[in-house]
Formats: structure tokens, sequence, C-alpha cells
């Protein structure tokens, strides 16, 4: 309805660098957002010079030394008031509607978005990829300490970028340039909230709900990503990166490589990995809690009761029993849980890692 | 007047009082400060002049509190290195808490103890009867206890401040306020008695109004101010019960555990949110409301010209109070409430802006061929209008959807209800206070340093905001202890400003001050106002006004000759006061 605007506001929105106000425009959204900016920034500015040449004119013309008669004591004009009514109703309405518009396609993710699950806890972000479960931290704590060494002059600005590219080799929200993608926002403990301003996109974490918001990047490179909803004490450290890859198979690339596992770690250690990337995470609790299957606490060397084809049974949870209920998760149903765990293809690492792991947890 | 109208238990004790100490009252008799001088006199007055005077000064002990902590905060904002909390803490996580108490003391003390009272219950209470050519408040004995409610609860900040603190934000969100270890608390339970501190002044007011207008005094030719403190007042008790609900869900969740708002005990965060903004975004109106009632009486007595649109800033205030319950849901944009709600509360949040723009232009249009003095006063109303008009631009960024999601929650929000509150409301109040200050004190304050600290105020403040105006656009989150350095500009330019600004406010604190050893007396009438307060002697008696006064035209301000000697108004038609 007011497209004749249109061509105005992409005219103010056409920079490609950082402006005066706002930051590189590097999504889909920037240069609506952006064009909604400068729209209302110049009504604003013309207002504010308006009121304030009328101010400093009758300052001026009208002073008076003390006891002066004012030259007029008229008090009402129906048309002015219907004027500055009417004119302001007017551009506000404009406002919102170009707000609402570009809100709306915001809220709309497309069906075929790459999705990405973005997980805030006090005070780390991790980020999961659903199509080989890989999680990826936030690395906070690293970036923060290069930002420090930069400051301090411990750190080259070339010695940071190094360092900061070889942490993001497995850190960060990574994503393909020119693709939709949608995060999935959530909290652990108290409210974050994801911001990433070359983006201009933001959605609150809530714990207890998810969250969703999409973007399409459109430049390659690396830009910040905030948590602005305030957590407490390290708030201001939540700092972590997006990485937008210049193409799909550099991105999947990078995914390979972030979701191999550091094999030097302990076995138990690997096995805590695993539990939390192919979502064993959400059934299996560790503190002993009952979720939709047995807890992992104390589990191993337990006796389980379970049911095979409609006959009762019961063993001991071993190695033998921990690869088989893995493999073939609906021959054995353990007793009072609803059997609904589905086959994870887990290697034969990843199984030798997860019963380390299980092990560790007591019997 | 119809002596019935009077609050029985005022006049009972003020008429008691005049027999004893002042049989004849003339106009050298005693005023409100000396026609009694014990402390019981002050302590268990239920004169609404001197519990405004009380209510002042603690109101400007806690802007002094609150705006040494704003310093503290701006200090260690300086640098994005630790600056000054290594002062007070040696670890670094310490540190980092220590500065968000200073921030979260900082908010929740200039809302709740200093803005929210300042104009209604400071400037109100002393000017409202008086406004009214009443001899006190419907209520004066519930006057009282709203003040030692007041004082209760800033005991209770106090107390906060000696026991570790709280670092919740002055929003107290949920999960973190339930799950803190600070002294939320004592902090919330303080909130909740000033709650009830603003609900007994709203209804006093309310009634007052309705009740004890002077014969001849429509609706329609109450000053505006009155009109101002009028719709504050119906939010006051519309509104703060909410506040009040929801804090003490909050205690209980925290004390007992009972889930309302915490997820892990199956709450939910963003009901809470819902609950504290119903009453917090009405606030924002509590707070702006009686201050352009203030700016009303300054832009027309001072420029000595009629209000321009008198209806239509009255039923402007009217309109933005109605508004003002419906548009809570702005705060909650990125939230993750539904987009049709973020749609409809972004549609309504516009309406707001109508009245106040109808508002900045009548100001204006009554300057014009006006005979502007541009004394002190007059000087803080013209700040309040530009600093109004940017506070209420900006507020356009943060209605519309598209850009709100990229502003909100950064340095653009902190700014922009900065200069609503600070450079608004504040304003507006320390405007009030240099109105109203020679008939509240007898006595005529220096104009020379009084301009000098106008403007640095004035300078400091825009140096302060602008910069974070910038920085929040460009990406700075709210509430960072830390920072990237290319904010850094922007932060010490914001500190710089803020410097300038206290300098400006200690100035104003001492030639006040040094009005009330030294200053000049100060006539009846100095400005030429009209409105009643005008036609009784400054200070005025114990009972307000020699006799009872008719209701005048209150805009009327073209029929006062000045006395350069007195420096006094005295009107030409009629004998001044009855």
């Amino acid at each position: 309805m007011m497209h004749f605007f249109n061509p105005l506001l992409s005219h103010w929105a056409t920079q490609t660098g950082p402006s005066f106000w706002l930051p590189a425009p590097v999504s889909n959204f920037a240069d609506t957002v952006d064009g909604d900016f400068y729209f209302v920034y110049w009504v604003s500015i013309f207002f504010l010079v308006l009121i304030t040449a009328l101010l400093v004119i009758f300052m001026m013309k009208f002073k008076a030394p003390e006891g002066q008669k004012a030259t007029s004591q008229n008090d009402h004009n129906l048309i002015l008031e219907v004027a500055w009514t009417g004119i302001p109703v007017i551009l506000s309405f404009m406002m919102f509607w170009y707000g609402y518009k570009g809100y709306v396609a915001m809220a709309t993710a497309p069906s075929n978005a790459m999705t990405v699950t973005a997980e805030a806890s006090r005070w780390l972000w991790n980020f999961t990829y659903p199509t080989n479960g890989a999680v990826v931290p936030g690395a906070s704590e690293d970036f923060n300490e290069i930002r420090m060494g930069v400051r301090d002059g411990s750190l080259t600005p070339e010695a940071a970028a190094e360092r900061e590219a070889k942490v993001l080799e497995k850190a960060g929200l990574h994503v393909p340039v020119n693709t939709p993608v949608k995060i999935k926002v959530m909290a652990s403990d108290v409210l974050h909230s994801l911001f990433i301003p070359a983006f201009r996109v933001k959605k609150d974490c809530v714990p207890g709900r998810i969250g969703e918001l999409w973007f399409e990047a459109t430049e390659p490179g690396v830009y910040d990503l905030l948590c602005t909803e305030y957590c407490g004490q390290g708030h201001s450290l939540m700092h972590s990166k997006v990485v937008v890859h210049e193409s799909q198979e550099s991105f999947e690339k990078w995914l390979e490589v972030a979701a191999s596992y550091d094999e030097t770690l302990p076995f138990e250690q690997l096995g805590e990995i695993v539990w939390k990337r192919k979502g064993c995470v959400s059934c299996h609790s560790l503190d002993g809690s009952n979720k939709v299957g047995p807890t992992w606490q104390g589990a191993f060397g337990s006796l389980r009761q379970y049911t095979e084809n409609g006959v009762a049974g019961s063993t001991t949870v071993d190695e033998a029993y921990i690869e088989e209920s893995i493999r073939y998760p609906m021959k054995k149903i353990a007793d009072g849980y609803p059997g609904q765990m589905p086959v994870v293809k887990l290697t034969d690492k990843e199984i030798l890692w997860v019963t380390e792991f299980i092990k560790s947890l007591g019997k | 007047m119809n002596p019935n109208d009077q609050a029985p238990s005022g006049s009972e004790v003020s008429s008691q009082e005049t027999a004893k100490v002042a049989p004849e009252t003339t106009e050298s008799g005693p005023s409100y400060l000396t026609v009694t001088k014990t402390f019981a006199s002050w302590a268990l007055t239920l004169d609404h002049k001197r519990i405004g005077l009380m209510y002042l000064v603690g109101v400007l002990g806690m802007f002094f509190l609150g705006g040494v902590f704003a310093l503290l905060v701006r200090t260690e904002l300086f640098s994005p290195m630790p600056l000054i909390t290594p002062l007070f803490a040696a670890d670094p996580g310490a540190q980092a808490d220590l500065y968000n108490q200073w921030f979260t003391t900082h908010g929740a003390i200039m809302v709740f103890l200093v803005i929210i009272p300042g104009v209604p219950a400071a400037l109100g209470n002393f000017v409202l009867p008086l406004l009214l050519g009443a001899k006190d408040v419907a209520f004066p004995r519930l006057n009282l206890s709203s003040f030692y409610l007041w004082i209760c609860g800033a005991a209770f900040f106090i107390y906060v401040l000696f026991s570790g603190g709280v670092d919740t934000g002055w929003t107290f969100y949920t999960p973190y306020s339930t799950d803190t270890s600070t002294a939320v608390i004592p902090a919330v339970v303080g909130v909740f008695i000033l709650g009830f501190s603003s609900i007994f002044t709203g209804l006093n007011f309310i009634v007052t109004i309705h009740k004890m207008r002077p014969k001849g005094m429509t609706w329609f030719n109450m000053p505006l101010f009155l009109w101002g403190t009028y719709s504050t007042a119906v939010i006051q008790v519309l509104a703060t019960p909410v506040l009040g609900i929801t804090l003490l869900l909050l205690i209980l969740e925290r004390t007992l555990g009972i889930g309302i708002f915490d997820p892990q005990n199956g709450g939910d965060p963003v009901l809470y949110q819902h609950f504290f903004w119903f009453y917090s975004h009405p606030a924002v109106y509590i707070m702006i409301i009686p201050a352009m009632g203030v700016i009303s009486e300054i832009i027309s007595v001072h420029s000595h010209k009629r209000i321009f649109g008198y209806r239509y800033i009255g039923y402007s205030s009217v309109a933005i109070a109605i508004f003002s319950f419906i548009v809570w849901g702005h705060h909650m944009f990125t939230s993750g409430q539904s987009t049709v709600m973020n749609i409809i509360f972004s549609g309504i949040t516009f309406s707001v802006g109508i009245p106040s723009a109808i508002k900045v232009f009548n100001w204006i249009a009554t300057m014009y061929k006006g005979s502007l003095t541009l004394n002190t006063t007059m000087l803080y109303g013209i700040a309040f209008i530009f600093l109004f008009t940017i506070g209420g631009l900006t507020g356009l960024f943060l209605g519309v959807l598209s850009i709100d999601t990229h502003l909100h929650d950064t340095y653009f929000v902190v700014a922009h209800f900065h200069y609503v509150m600070m450079g608004s409301a504040l304003i507006a109040f320390i405007g009030g206070l240099h109105h109203w200050w020679p008939k509240m004190t007898g006595k005529m304050f220096s104009e020379f340093w009084g301009k000098i600290a106008c403007t640095l105020v004035f300078i400091g403040f825009n140096l302060t905001f602008i910069p974070q105006f910038v920085m929040g656009s460009l990406g700075m989150p709210r509430r960072y202890y830390t920072y990237q350095d290319k904010f850094e500009i922007y932060h010490q330019l914001s500190t710089v400003g803020a410097y300038v600004m206290a300098v400006g406010f200690f100035m104003t604190a001492f030639y006040l001050l040094q009005s009330l050893a030294s200053g000049k007396k100060a006539p009846s009438n100095p400005w030429g106002g009209n409105s009643l307060e005008w036609h009784t002697p400054s200070p005025p008696p114990l009972e307000n006004f020699h006799g009872v006064p008719s209701a005048t035209d209150p805009y009327e301000l073209d029929h006062f000759d000045y006395d350069p000697v007195t420096g006094n108004y005295s009107s030409r038609t009629t004998a001044g006061s009855a």
C-alpha cells in the first residue's frame, strides 16, 4: 500500500559497510530493518529540527523584560490542532505498517530452512547441528581472552586473528551464505537473549520454552553474537561469533571436522560428548530423575526388569546389555518405561565411550 | 467554599494551632514554616505543605544517592577493563557482581524513590491544595501515612545497600530474581511498601480534586497541573496493586518454592514480565504525566500568555493515561510472545505518541507571540520540550517491530528511557522546584547561577545520552560490565557528560541552599501567575489563604503590573489575594 516510498527507503539502505548508526548489513533482513530505521530517522530529524528551530526563534524573538505584556493572548486554532494531530497519526501509521511488514517476514521461517539449536546457559552458548548431532561450543572464554590480549598488548592483531581462526575451527555458530537458517533458542537456567547485530535479529532464550528466529546471511565473514538479556555475573562475557561460510561445501566440510572427536580425551568424557550430541540427553538423566528412559546414574551393574516379546525377564546391566539396547532398542523394554527409544546409529567407538561414561556414573 | 468540604481532621488541627500561635493572621503573620517550631510539629504534621517539603527533602536525598550510583556506573564504564570495581573487590567475578549491584541500585532508587514520588508526592502535595484554594488535601492523615510509608520503603533500600546489595536489575526479572543469592526480598518488600505510599497519595488526590474545588472552578478551568496529577492518580490507584501482587508472588516463590514464574517449578518467566509491565508501563506515565502538567504551568506563566489548546492538553493527559494500560507488551517484543500480540501491541503503542505530540505543539504555540521571561525556570521548561521531543521521537524507533528487534535491550533503549525519565520527568521536577521554590521557601534563588547550572545540566545530559543512542544501534547491549573496544569512545563521551551534569546539579543544590540563608525575600507573585497559589503570601500561612479564595482563570495572565522594586506582579483589576 505504501510501495511508493520503497525506492526512497532502499536508497537510504544501500550502504554495504557499517554506517554511523548501524553495523554492516549482512542478512536478508538488514535492508528492510535499515530502511525502516532511516524512514523513522528522517521523520524524527525533520520534527526535531522543526521544533528546535521554533524554540530557538521564539526564544530570540519573544524574549522580553519582566513585566512586558504578551502581544497576543490567542489560545486556540482548530486548523493547527487538526494538523498536528492528523500528520502524526498518518506518519505513525506508516511506521507501524513498515514495522509490521518487516516483522512478519522475520517471524515466519521458510519450511526449507536449515535448523540449528542454540542453547544458552550461564554464561556460555552451545550450538547443536541436527544433521549430525554435532554440539559446538560458543567458546566465549576464548573470545574474551583474545579481546583482553589485544587490549593489554600481549597479542598482536595478527596473532589474535590467527588464534580466533583456530578457535572457530571447533566453535561458534556456523552457517552457509545465502541459505535460510532457523535458530531454535533455549535456555537452561535463567533468561538470556541471542543477538546478532549484523543480521538485525534477536530472540530471548526463555527457560522452559523454545523460541525461534531465522535469517539468511548475505556476506561471508565473521560476526558478533551477544547475549542481550541480563543474566548475572558473566552477562557481558557471553560473547561468541557467527561464521558465514562462502559455500554449502565449505560449511559441510567444517561441520565434519567440528563433529569429529578429540580422541585424546578419556573415554568417559568422550561418552559424555556422545550423550549430548546424539540426543541421549533428552531421555536419560544423570541425576537419578526419571525421564522417558531410565536414568544412567548408578545404572551400570544394577538389576533391570524387562519385557521381551511379552515375556518378563531380568538381567544385570553390563556391556553386552548396553550395546544390545543401543543397537536394538525395542528388543528388551525396561519395566515402567514406554519403550520409545529410536535407533540411534552409533559407531563401535561411540558405543564403547558411552558404556565407559555410564560405568563412570556409579553402580 | 463550603467548610463541610474540608477534611475535618485537617481543619481542626490547623485552626487549633493557629489559634494558639497566631490569633491574628495578617499579611505579615506567621507562615506554615514558622507557625510552630518543635520537631513533633514537623514529624506529626498534617499540613500538606510540610509533608510536601519533607517529601522533597527525602526525594532529593535519594536523588543524590541514586546519582552517586549512576556516577559509579559511568566511571566504571569509562574503560572496558576493570577500573574502579577493583578498589572494592579482589575477585574478577565479585567485581562484575558489584557493577551489577550498582546499576540495579541506581535504577531502583531513581524509579521507585525519586521519579515516581518526585512530582506528585513532593511538588503535588505542596501545590495541589493551593491550586484548589483549599486548606489541605481531603485526607491529611492518610497523606502523612503515605509519607511514612515512603520513609519505610526507603529504609528497606538503605538496608539492602548494607546487606550486600541486589543484582537483578530494577525489573526483578524471574527466574534470575528467584535464583540469585542477593537481597531480593528486602528490596521487593521496599518496593511493595512504596507502592502503598503511591496508592494512598493517588487516592487522596482523586478525592481532593473531585470534592474540594472552589466555587466556580469547573473541570475545564482547573490549572493543567491538576489534570496531570488527576490522570496520574488514576493510574497509581489502578496499576500499582498489580505490582504489589506480582512482587508478593515473587516473594512466595523465593521463600516457599511455589512455582509461579520459575520453569523449574512449572512456572512461566514470561508471565512475570506481563505482570511486571502491566504496572511498570503505566508507571512510566505516572512519572511523565505530572511532569507534563508542570511544564504546562511553567511555559504559560513564564510566557505571560494563555496556554494554547487547553482542552487538547487536558484530554491528551487522560488519553495517555488510558492508553498506558494497553501497551505493556511492547517491552516484550523479543520475549517470544505471539506474533499477533506483538503486532497488536505495536499498533496501540503508536497511539500513545499522538497525544504526546499534541502537547509539544501546544506548548510551542503557547510561546508564540508571548512575552518570554528567559529565567532559570523557563529554561528548564524549554529544555524539557527539546529533551522530551528526542525521548518521544526515539520511542517511535522502538515501537516499530522490525527496528525494535534490532534495538531491543541495547543502549538505544537505555538512552531513550533516560530522555523520557530523566531528560523529561526529572527536568520538569527540577523546573517545577524552581517555579514553586519562592512559594515554598519565601526566598528567591540566584538566577545567574541558576541559568549556568541549567545550561550545564542540559549540555551534560545530551553528552551523556546521545552517544548511547549511537552505540546502541551499533549493537552495544545494555547492562554490560565490559564491552568491545569499538564502543569505548562512546562510553567515554557518555561518562564525561555524566560528570558535567553532576557539576550542574551540585551547583543547583548550592545556590538553592544559599537562597535559604541569604536569598531575597520572595513576593507573593514573582512570576506573574494567576492560579490560586500566587494569590497568597510566600510562603503561605498555615491555612494557605487569608480568607476563602474563589476560582480564578489560571491562564488569564495579562492583567498584572510588574513592580521592579519588590519583584511582584500585582493585579490591576482586583486586589491580588482575597
